[in-house]
């Protein structure tokens, strides 16, 4: 065991667990804070009479009566954004690119672990699967989604972007969307194709549909229920290893070393003898591993997926890494958590608190507010350095 | 010998009367075509051609211009009202040319990639569809539940004051969208309209509440159409009547109408765009597209010049709207979709950005192969999913083809395909832009 | 009064100090150069003059107004001109319209002059077209080139045209960022020669940045040394060849690694 970790560099591993536990537990109390502190505010105005009268509970009530589900709603979304984020700030950091097309790998993994799944609940594996197996399936939908995603995020960098390397900003972007399009109608004319139907959901199967309670106390008239679907401990823990996994390999292994020579200066990483294409080939096959892993988990937590799945999420996860700072690991994380997070609020309370006007349909749109809003004030993200621009 | 080359072949034929010959040979065998197979897509397709080969054949301008406007105004309009389908088609290019000079504006002269272009068109319209139809009394009413005797609001003569009001509204939405966004580098900017785009068509679906402004998803209708003189269809009838081969009633044309009105858009918008290109205005543009850093050290104001860009671009997709708005009678958040600012830019970089002509070619073979060949297409694989027949080899009965496989739908993968290979293949465009050739002599008096 | 004064002059970035608290005074109608090894903050300097970069410390006065926190293209039209060491054409543009792109902040022409082609517009195009034939000629781009694209010049030639680019549009000051980089002898000559009638004709002030010693000793009046983002002296051709600091801080290497440029050129 010790000869072993001789090999291992442990602070690479607690120091992102470390983070992660800092980011969920300072966004949930910091955002809880604020959803109680606004509640109170209305509890005495017109909003919460008007609750009062038709459901007979006070705002504050409400709003603690729903936290726990938020918080979790909130960290599970969090942990999946933060996983495809990664795959824009890796590529971001490489070549200053944004992957336009990475919401479509991500919606390709999603697709390939869910019809590998639905192929395997068709001949009955499913079914009768024991809890030990029905784990062993999904992580192996998971890896398929992984592979398949990896592999198309370089097919891609090599195809439609490696050939525009040198040409003006715009034109690989440009490229990127075309791409983009090109497969959220290949998703669909395959699956017409094979299956007949775009739509494909998620079979239920195992215990993740399950509900882990941890305990109910009062709270006035109602209870408030604390508890855990066992799909998003899967989703929380599997982000997780994920996330930690990379982190490891970009600061504590040769290719990473690489990657982040490559991300500092391209032309120097070459002189050095680095293999400057193969390792933007790894850093897309990287990021598209972990947006087809973050696919499957997706499809696991929300079961319908279409070819267009990845668009929002995908966008979102895009406004996570500029909100941490495009180009930095950590940042996408707290992007990613603080994005899933404020979106799970606004989406929850905004309905009660602006009595109705403006509900969860405006969730999505929250996304690009916020964007627009760090963009605007604090372009380089919340954890990026300030560079000056070269003149 | 030199060997044979096409450029050779086609300056060898280009001199001369032969190309007089040649594009009126072109447009009169169009125009037959059309006339007697008002069926064939190919008959069309031949038509709308011969406008390329008036645009590439060397000759005198005022043939050009003599030839185009008896094209648009006379050939186009009969052809049209005998086969309702191609006046759809021709005021469909004519749309979608407008909106895509108005993106070029903005992506190809000023360089800002605006992802977002369809807010501005869908302000256009939602102006016109609120203030030309009954929407402004069913306010207090959730979608459904309105009585269904609300008179309207404005009589079909404001209609032309707001495509003036379109171009105005559409303009300050760019300017006050653009204010706080054109700060932002490039690639970040090009998101951040994506991002408005959405914003605006989520509004159009959730503004049903607390007010019921925009009807929500269910769309708003009837909206009305602009008033056209009572005249206009007689005397269309008494002079076209006999070349038409029946009568032609309001509706049809209304069509014409629209067709006419989005024509003189279109010439509003090339004057301006030649005007304002070739002015200090669009020398900043240009410069601040090729070299932000040179260009501001010009004394060029970065953020004024490109919100003039983006204001002109968004105006131009306003009164356009307006126009959308009028001529369906009905709109609804689906028509403002981000697939549609794609489909736009689609529509810039296939014709070449930053050049007129490419644009607006862009925009004919995009709505061409959008409303022809990939319905037709749809058509032929209906047909064949009716008949008895089988791919041979391997078996498979066309009738077992999935019911989902609908090429039309396929636009995506349309615009995916072009956006991709112009950028790898041919970035400037089928028609690249040019700069104008001045006459320069230095004049000795000073 | 000077027409610029550079007091206390510092620029940081993060921890690294670019420029610190360089003082500095141009009185009309002179040639000055800053020389310096790479790195020593030269086109920190300009940058930071030009408005790209914010200063962190120090006033700029340009004509006795202050110039910190002005945007760059406000300060092109209070006056600066400049080049840029990699030359900066608007590629895609003719070699005309580069040097019409000058003239912006002297162009008076509305929206309503430029759509309706008032005379008033067209009056104002043809007498800027005119005086940017004129600099074309003025700063020695032979041939009839005008309706080229910038990036279609040989080489020489684009640096000439980014100094007609520069003066149309009349700057009191003209800041060149290594305007002999990459010429040969000949080319050289001829261009420090236009720079000497640009001061006489048109009376406008210049500073430069330069590596080629004989360009800086042949026309400088006054030379100012920079080395690690600091002033390490200041005077005359003959006193900086003098002087102690420099040669030891910058000659002692600079001279031997400007005859290895003169060599790669």
């Amino acid at each position: 065991m010790k000869g072993f970790l001789k090999y291992v560099n442990v602070t690479e591993i607690v120091r992102p667990i470390g983070q992660l536990l800092a980011f969920s537990c300072g966004s949930a109390v910091v955002m809880s804070a604020i959803a109680i502190g606004i509640a109170l505010m209305l509890d005495k105005t017109a909003v919460g009479v008007d609750l009062l009268d038709r459901y007979n509970v006070s705002v504050y009530t409400y709003t603690m009566i729903n936290l726990p589900q938020v918080v979790i709603d909130g960290l599970t979304i969090g942990f999946v954004y933060a996983a495809i984020a990664l795959g824009y700030t890796m590529v971001y950091g490489v070549l200053e690119f944004i992957n336009f097309a990475h919401s479509e790998i991500f919606a390709v993994g999603a697709f390939v672990g869910v019809e590998l799944l639905i192929a395997l609940d068709s001949s009955g594996m499913l079914a009768g699967a024991s809890l030990g197996m029905a784990y062993s399936y999904l992580i192996l939908a998971i890896l398929m989604g992984m592979l398949a995603a990896g592999g198309l995020a370089m097919t891609v960098e090599r195809v439609a972007y490696r050939p525009l390397r040198g040409a003006s900003r715009l034109v690989p972007l440009i490229s990127a969307i075309g791409v983009s399009f090109f497969l959220q109608d290949v998703i669909r004319l395959v699956e017409s194709l094979t299956t007949g139907q775009f739509n494909r959901i998620m079979p239920t199967f195992g215990n993740f549909d399950q509900r882990i309670v941890f305990g109910k106390f009062a709270m006035g008239t109602s209870n408030i229920t604390l508890g855990i679907s066992v799909k998003s401990i899967v989703v929380i823990v599997s982000a997780v290893l994920m996330l930690v996994a990379l982190n490891y390999l970009v600061n504590a292994t040769r290719i990473g070393k690489a990657i982040r020579a490559v991300a500092q200066d391209r032309n120097t990483a070459s002189l050095m003898g680095i293999n400057v294409n193969r390792i933007i080939s790894t850093t897309f096959l990287v990021g598209g591993m972990l947006g087809g892993a973050a696919g499957v988990l997706y499809a696991l937590k929300f079961t319908r997926i279409d070819p267009f799945v990845g668009f929002f999420p995908g966008l979102k996860a895009f406004t996570a890494a500029v909100l941490g700072g495009i180009g930095n690991l950590t940042g996408a994380l707290l992007g990613g958590i603080v994005l899933g997070m404020l979106e799970t609020f606004a989406g929850s309370y905004m309905g009660i608190f602006t009595m109705g006007a403006a509900g969860s349909e405006y969730k999505d749109i929250f996304a690009f507010s916020i964007l627009i809003l760090v963009l605007i004030f604090r372009p380089q993200g919340l954890m990026g350095k300030n560079v000056g621009q070269k003149a | 010998m030199s060997s044979f080359s096409f450029k050779d072949a086609f300056d060898k034929v280009n001199q001369g009367p032969l190309p007089y010959l040649i594009v009126f040979a072109h447009i009169v065998t169009g125009t037959l075509l059309v006339y007697f197979q008002p069926r064939s897509n190919l008959a069309f397709l031949v038509l709308m051609s011969s406008f390329l080969s008036l645009y590439f054949f060397n000759t005198s301008n005022r043939f050009k211009i003599t030839a185009a406007v008896v094209m648009t105004l006379l050939i186009m309009p009969i052809l049209g009202v005998r086969n309702i389908f191609y006046l759809e088609v021709i005021f469909q290019i004519s749309v979608f040319a407008a909106l895509a000079l108005g993106l070029n504006i903005v992506v190809g002269f000023a360089g800002l990639l605006d992802l977002g272009y369809v807010a501005f068109y869908a302000v256009g319209a939602y102006l016109w569809a609120f203030f030309g139809s009954q929407q402004f009394f069913v306010l207090p009413y959730a979608p459904g539940t309105q009585p269904s005797d609300l008179p309207f609001l404005l009589a079909g003569d404001f209609f032309y004051l707001f495509m003036m009001l379109g171009v105005i509204v559409a303009a300050m939405t760019g300017i006050l969208l653009g204010l706080p966004v054109l700060r932002v580098r490039g690639d970040y900017l090009a998101i951040v309209t994506l991002g408005f785009g959405e914003v605006i068509r989520v509004l159009a679906n959730n503004l049903d509440k607390p007010l019921n402004f925009t009807n929500g998803p269910q769309g708003i209708t009837p909206i009305q159409r602009p008033s056209m003189p009572d005249w206009v269809v007689d005397w269309f009838n008494t002079i076209f009547g006999p070349l038409v081969g029946h009568e032609v009633n309001t509706s049809h044309m209304y069509n014409l109408w629209f067709y006419i009105l989005a024509l003189m858009v279109i010439m509003v918008i090339v004057f301006v765009t030649k005007r304002l290109d070739d002015s200090a205005m669009g020398r900043a543009w240009t410069a601040v597209r090729e070299d932000e850093t040179a260009a501001i050290a010009q004394g060029i104001p970065l953020v004024k010049t490109k919100l003039s860009a983006f204001a002109v671009g968004a105006s131009f997709a306003g009164i356009m709207g307006v126009l959308l708005a009028a001529s369906r009678t009905f709109i609804s958040p689906e028509s403002f979709s981000f697939m549609q600012s794609i489909g736009v830019l689609s529509m810039v970089i296939l014709g070449g950005s930053g050049s007129i002509p490419g644009v607006i070619l862009g925009a004919a073979t995009i709505t061409i192969l959008n409303l022809q060949v990939l319905q037709g297409f749809s058509l032929y694989l209906n047909e064949l999913r009716q008949s008895d027949a089988i791919i041979p080899i391997i078996n498979f009965a066309w009738s077992d083809l999935s019911t989902q496989l609908d090429p039309a739908k396929y636009q995506r993968l349309l615009f995916g395909l072009i956006l991709i290979l112009m950028m790898i293949f041919r970035p400037q465009g089928l028609i690249p832009a040019k700069r104008r050739e001045r006459k320069l002599a230095l004049e000795k008096t000073e | 009064m000077a027409l610029l004064e550079i007091e206390n002059l510092t620029k940081t970035f993060g921890g690294l100090r670019a420029i610190g608290g360089v003082s500095f005074s141009l009185e009309k109608g002179m040639i000055v150069s800053i020389i310096g090894p790479n790195g020593a903050g030269k086109t920190t300097f300009f940058n930071t003059l030009t408005g790209i970069y914010k200063p962190t410390e120090g006033s700029i006065k340009f004509n006795g107004k202050s110039l910190v926190g002005l945007r760059p293209d406000q300060i092109a039209a209070r006056g600066i001109s400049r080049t840029f060491q990699n030359i900066r054409l608007f590629q895609e543009m003719t070699v005309i319209e580069n040097i019409l792109t000058g003239m912006h902040v002297h162009m008076k022409q509305s929206g309503i002059d430029t759509l309706f082609r008032l005379p008033t517009f067209k009056k104002e195009e043809k007498e800027a077209e005119q005086k940017a034939l004129r600099l074309m000629k003025y700063v020695g781009i032979k041939g009839d080139v005008g309706n080229d694209l910038a990036k279609n010049l040989p080489y020489g030639a684009q640096r000439r045209l980014e100094i007609a680019r520069a003066l149309a549009a009349d700057p009191l000051l003209l800041l060149l960022d290594e305007p002999a980089a990459g010429m040969n002898p000949q080319e050289t000559e001829e261009i420090t020669r236009l720079f000497r009638r640009i001061r006489e004709e048109m009376g406008i002030t210049i500073l430069l940045i330069e590596h080629d010693m004989r360009v800086v000793m042949n026309i400088s009046e006054n030379i100012c040394v920079m080395d690690y983002g600091e002033k390490i002296a200041e005077g005359t051709p003959a006193e900086i060849r003098s002087n102690t600091s420099v040669i030891e801080a910058y000659l002692g290497r600079g001279a031997v690694a400007g005859q290895h440029e003169e060599k790669i050129a």
